[in-house]
């Protein structure tokens, strides 16, 4: 076990464990927060175990996970739209503070491989993870509430 | 030493299966069900098996919590008293 994969076990313990955590107590709102946090923590882990094991296709279930964790959030926020607005979550703390985990793990990663076309995988997927993040948590919000259709 | 993050992840894995089966309502159930899917893809990675880990994000985090939703929401619908008169 080296540096990267103890990193990871400590993220994904900590992060997946305060998320199943926060998914499995307490209102919708905070419920609907915490699922949207805990695939935001899981692409960092996935990333730093990717870098551990020194197998670099392993960076893809990272991609995929930064890609679809927010399209099953905002699956939520549209179906649970109803519910949601009567008491919307907002969470923006927790939410800067796991788009910062993920930067941070993003940083040094890029810093581990130097330059090269990993490193540009590594910053397309951050920029994915965090933008996405954000989104999500804005759609849960209601921040999107004018653009709903039928 | 390295055993320790499979530990973690089947730990996991039992946890928010059991919080999923315990969990009456079917909106917080499927909710459940999507952190479940994201833990279960990180279980599949620790094993080795990253392929079964993409094939269990696409469906897991997105797709099974999509049909929950949408067959929760058609019942409700079809439940309400003024959507019966019709």
């Amino acid at each position: 076990m080296n540096g990267w994969t103890f990193a990871a076990t400590v993220g994904l313990a900590g992060g997946l464990g305060t998320a199943l955590w926060g998914v499995a107590t307490g209102p919708l709102r905070r419920r609907v927060v915490a699922q949207n946090l805990s695939t935001a923590l899981a692409c960092p882990g996935m990333l730093l175990l990717a870098q551990g094991y020194g197998r670099p296709a392993y960076v893809d279930v990272g991609l995929v996970l930064a890609l679809l964790g927010p399209v099953g959030t905002l699956v939520f926020a549209r179906l649970l739209a109803d519910e949601l607005a009567e008491d919307p979550p907002r969470a923006w703390g927790p939410t800067w503070t796991v788009a910062g985990l993920g930067a941070v793990t993003v940083i040094a990663l890029c810093v581990a491989t130097g330059p090269s076309r990993a490193m540009v995988k590594f910053l397309v997927i951050g920029a994915l993870l965090i933008g996405g993040n954000v989104m999500a948590s804005r759609a849960l919000s209601g921040g999107f509430r004018g653009v709903r259709g039928g | 030493m390295a055993d320790a993050l499979i530990v973690v992840a089947l730990l996991l894995v039992a946890a928010s299966a059991t919080v999923a089966v315990v969990t009456r309502d079917p909106m917080r159930q499927a909710l459940v069900l999507s952190v479940l899917g994201v833990v279960l893809a990180v279980l599949f990675t620790v094993l080795q098996a990253p392929d079964v880990a993409l094939s269990q994000l696409a469906v897991g985090s997105a797709l099974t919590p999509l049909l929950v939703m949408l067959s929760v929401r058609r019942i409700r619908r079809r439940g309400r008293p003024q959507e019966r008169e019709r």
